[in-house]
């Protein structure tokens, strides 16, 4: 054997050398650290508390100024008090509307928009969904609700599609808007709830005001985006025959931006229906207080029942919304056309013809029809007869999952307890010195994109020991990270398996729906009753939660992978693992790295209800801060929540970004 | 009509600047800012009244850029626009505007429609940001519409429309406003050759009666020579050479206008009186003339019929001869030589 050639070695040396380099500097920095913790031990044992920032205090200043100067302040007197007034008027008065009015005449309309907009299964979807809210017994409760999802939602649309507007016109104010708009999504409910209540007090209010906040972000983003993806040719014509920038977005870029802007309100709609739980706990009612109230007493079936209801109502509004962005301008008139054609064409009129072509006029009268007999049969107020009793059933069931599966949940949560979460979040807050921790976050940072993100993760990290937070920081990002690697390794495999198989894919279909649209909490009861109070049953709800969109994200990421690509394997004779694992996953990594995020930030969301079974951490400090009106802990505590999840954020996107 | 004068175009964060630094050194073409382009670079032609002036490129070369410059849907970065002496680039919004909505009308490569407006709508568009009333532009937008033979298709939607009719909208669209200047932006370029061939010729037929002043813009050298009166030929944002089409065809400046050239249907473009041998003596032998102006297409049977040469006639006036050899040595590619 030859010896190799010194020509070819020394690049592969050197290239070594570069990677033990890039290695070297990271370890000699932790390394650094850490002998510096050993040398001053007292300051790096524990976040030195003469650092912390004095905001909690400050802030409990400001909401007990607050509290003695509600009723003089003219901040009050004359905006937040008489606002607060209005929004609560216009709640109730749709309350009542819908409350006052038949049941039947409310499943009618229902049935018939849905028909209108498509066609006979979403009137039936929509109609029978509310038949099932009023026999579950909760008609008032579904009224209510709607109500201040109705309001709620036109609210955000009246503020979310001009914003939106101006960000489609202004990439100055887009930017401005961007990063505002991405913490309002990041950002807990709970958080904002607290200064709400401040501000608005208890009850419908501030349900409201915490409800448009939430839902507004998608209604500004997709009528931003959907100017802006206007065909650029239809918007250069109109400039250059004179057009003023009010003509050309009246007359070209909002018709054409119809679709887009429809379902930015459908995403608007889902996203309010994800907030009506949390909004019952500053007092609004209907079946968010039905969960609420289910889950501190653990009634399981009467949450399962309110829960189901939402979902319903989750369903119904979304399908009928998704037809709302069907309505495609330039779609709609050419059917217009087509039948005026066929109509003319028609001379000689048949029967069946006059009724195909008169379908939707005879539909909706029959719909009318079936209305006015139920309006003049029934009772105004859902008949109490009709009943379809969930909740024994259910409670029946999880009584019996409790007293026969505790040998397979006790050893599970024991297990994720003592050898998961325990060492890990020990090793994060008791053992390594907090400066080891920041510079080890730090360097995966630099790591995966470079020395600006690793200053911003390091000060965001500094942050929590700053706001007085940093032994529960550690304890909620071990649940979120550990949280996140059980969904992980539970997500991969489904999708994978998913991507492969239509079969799978469709059988998994309806319970990931489910499992999407279920309110959070309704999750929660049943995971308490198995596994008691404490970490896990947080961390099993957050996999729950984050689970269905991990899954659906690796499904469509393998499935965007090149068909070109993979018929080439299989070409030359690749087994179906080979193609899976040569081809496919390494294509579908960037897809794959971004689902990652995108779990992670779930579970990030999930991480003040976990404080509400006792999940600890900064979870538990929010909750505290909300229920006790402890304001000063419950800002300190969201803050930390959106530090973690921005650093979080930058680091997983970065690593995604270097995967294409 | 329309005069530009040193039209400038650079796209990147600081093209002012950039402008500024060329101009420095002289416009040795080398560009010190490496974020910007230069897509136009020190263009200067002027179009006479009803004359049909065509700028060709290749794609990249900055011909589609330039047109945008002359109503400053982009904003040029230096130099002179005049559109009837007015300066284009002082022009204030609401002078601009008024310029786009009565002055020029511009055609496009993607034809621009709005999808969601009928045919009659669309082509009353410019009529209507004008503030012109429904009827009043309903009737100027029929008769565009009969113009361009689309009678009976005017309450279709464009995407019933195949693509020579969704242009022939888009033509309809920009006559509407009886404009004094044409813009066409590779109107042709998107359709099939068959039906490209079919707008040229209406296009032809239009001008023959409306003598438009048109800039058209082009990426196929037999359309330019087709269509032009005068064609420039664009290269890397600047004019390599500009002239009539037989001026190109039988004096090319360089080797690019040349592979151009050596396609060209030669017969089409050139005329008598560009390849006739002039003659002192006045006329041929026997007393059978040509005026100077016909094409080789056709001057080539009235050849093949005569064996003598033909005495080039202008203005009445005999100024040379061709026989066949001269007709021969006119179709023969120089490159072949």
């Amino acid at each position: 054997m030859a010896a190799p050639s010194p020509t070819l070695t020394r690049p592969i040396a050197s290239a070594g050398l570069a990677r033990a380099a890039r290695w070297l500097g990271p370890i000699g920095l932790l390394a650094g650290v850490y002998i510096a913790c050993l040398l001053f031990p007292s300051l790096t044992d524990t976040f030195p508390a003469q650092w912390n920032l004095g905001m909690r205090e400050a802030v409990d200043d400001f909401s007990r100024w607050v509290t003695s100067n509600r009723l003089s302040h003219p901040a009050f007197a004359y905006f937040f008090d008489p606002l607060s007034a209005a929004l609560d008027a216009f709640v109730r008065a749709v309350e009542n509307a819908l409350l006052g009015a038949h049941w039947a005449v409310i499943i009618g309309v229902t049935a018939l928009a849905g028909w209108l907009l498509g066609g006979w299964r979403l009137a039936l979807v929509g109609a029978l969904g509310f038949f099932a809210c009023g026999l579950m017994g909760l008609w008032p409760q579904t009224m209510q609700t709607l109500a201040l999802m109705n309001v709620s939602v036109f609210i955000a649309l009246l503020i979310g599609i001009p914003l939106g507007v101006v960000c489609a016109l202004s990439n100055r104010f887009d930017r401005f808007l961007r990063p505002i708009l991405d913490a309002m999504q990041v950002m807990p409910a709970f958080v904002y709830l607290i200064p709400v209540v401040l501000f608005f007090g208890v009850a419908r209010a501030p349900a409201i005001v915490a409800t448009v906040i939430y839902a507004i972000p998608p209604a500004v983003r997709l009528t931003n985006l959907g100017i802006r993806e206007v065909q650029p040719a239809a918007v250069e014509a109109a400039r250059a025959f004179g057009s003023t920038r009010w003509q050309i977005l009246r007359k070209v870029q909002l018709p054409l931006a119809l679709p887009a802007i429809m379902a930015g309100v459908n995403q608007t709609i889902m996203m309010a229906l994800g907030i009506v739980v949390i909004a019952a706990m500053v007092g609004a009612g209907g079946l968010g207080r039905e969960v609420y109230l289910a889950l501190q007493r653990l009634q399981v079936g009467r949450a399962f029942e309110a829960g189901l209801a939402i979902v319903l109502i989750a369903i119904i509004l979304d399908r009928l919304s998704e037809g709302l962005s069907r309505i495609d301008l330039t779609q709609y008139s050419i059917r217009k056309t087509q039948d005026a054609g066929r109509k003319a064409q028609n001379v000689k009129r048949n029967p069946a013809s006059y009724v195909l072509r008169h379908s939707s006029l005879i539909g909706a009268l029959a719909i009318i029809l079936v209305t006015a007999l139920c309006v003049l049969a029934f009772q105004d107020a859902f008949p109490d007869a009709w009943r379809l009793p969930l909740r024994e059933p259910v409670d029946g069931l999880v009584r019996w999952m409790r007293d026969n599966l505790f040998f397979i949940t006790r050893p599970l949560s024991d297990f994720i307890t003592l050898y998961l979460l325990n060492p890990f979040r020990d090793l994060l807050r008791d053992v390594i010195p907090w400066p080891v921790v920041i510079a080890a976050v730090a360097v995966v940072a630099y790591l995966v994109s470079g020395w600006r993100l690793a200053l911003g993760c390091a000060l965001g990290m500094f942050m929590l020991g700053l706001l007085g937070m940093w032994p529960q920081s550690m304890d909620t990002l071990s649940q979120v990270l550990v949280t996140t690697a059980i969904t992980v390794l539970l997500a991969l495999p489904v999708g994978i398996l998913a991507s492969q198989s239509d079969g799978v894919r469709r059988a998994l279909r309806p319970v990931l729906d489910f499992l999407q649209t279920v309110p959070t909490f309704v999750f929660l009861v049943p995971v308490v009753m198995l596994f008691n109070i404490g970490r896990v049953p947080g961390i099993i709800a957050s996999v729950l939660y984050a689970i269905p969109v991990g899954i659906r994200l690796v499904d469509l990421g393998i499935r965007q992978v090149s068909p070109e690509a993979v018929e080439a394997a299989t070409a030359f004779g690749s087994t179906r693992a080979q193609t899976i694992v040569k081809v496919q996953l390494p294509l579908a990594k960037p897809a794959i790295v971004l689902s990652i995020n995108q779990m992670i930030m779930m579970v990030l969301a999930m991480v003040v209800i976990a404080g509400m079974v006792g999940g600890a951490g900064l979870g538990l400090e929010a909750v505290i801060g909300l229920t006790r009106s402890e304001t000063g802990i419950g800002i300190s505590a969201g803050l930390c929540i959106v530090v973690l999840a921005m650093i979080l954020d930058r680091i997983t996107q970065a690593w995604a970004a270097r995967q294409s | 009509m329309l005069v530009c004068t040193a039209v400038w175009k650079i796209f990147g964060p600081a093209p002012e600047k950039a402008y500024a630094a060329i101009a420095a050194e002289a416009a040795t073409g080398k560009l010190a800012y490496p974020d910007h382009v230069i897509a136009v670079r020190d263009v200067s032609f002027e179009v006479r009244k009803g004359e049909t002036f065509v700028v060709m490129g290749l794609s990249g070369s900055g011909k589609s850029t330039l047109v945008r410059c002359l109503t400053r849907l982009t904003e040029p970065t230096a130099g002179e626009i005049l559109i009837e002496g007015q300066d284009v680039r002082r022009m204030n919004d609401e002078a601009l505007r008024n310029l786009r909505r009565h002055k020029v009308s511009m055609v496009f490569q993607n034809f621009g429609l709005l999808p969601h407006w009928r045919v009659l709508d669309n082509v009353a568009y410019g009529l209507e940001v004008c503030g012109v009333d429904k009827r009043e532009r309903h009737a100027r937008a029929m008769q565009m519409i009969e113009l361009v033979g689309l009678k009976g298709w005017e309450h279709k939607y464009p995407r019933q429309l195949s693509g020579g009719m969704q242009q022939r909208v888009g033509l309809a669209r920009a006559l509407a406003v009886n404009p004094d200047i044409l813009l066409f932006d590779e109107p042709f370029s998107a359709l099939d050759p068959l039906i490209r061939r079919e707008m040229q010729d209406e296009l032809l037929r239009l001008q023959s009666t409306l003598h438009k002043t048109s800039v058209f813009i082009t990426h196929d050298f037999a359309e330019a020579l087709k269509i032009g009166d005068r064609i420039a030929i664009m290269k890397d944002g600047r004019f390599v050479q500009v002239g009539a089409p037989q001026e190109l065809v039988l004096q090319p400046k360089d080797d690019y206008v040349r592979a151009f050239v050596k396609d060209a249907p030669r017969a089409k473009v050139l005329t008598a009186g560009a390849i006739m041998q002039r003659s002192p003596s006045g006329s041929a032998p026997n007393g059978r003339t040509v005026a100077a102006d016909v094409h080789l297409e056709a001057l080539l049977p009235m050849l093949a019929e005569s064996d003598v040469p033909l005495t080039v006639v202008r203005d009445g006036a005999p100024v040379g001869i061709v026989d066949r050899a001269c007709v021969i040595r006119a179709l023969i590619d120089e490159q072949a030589n």
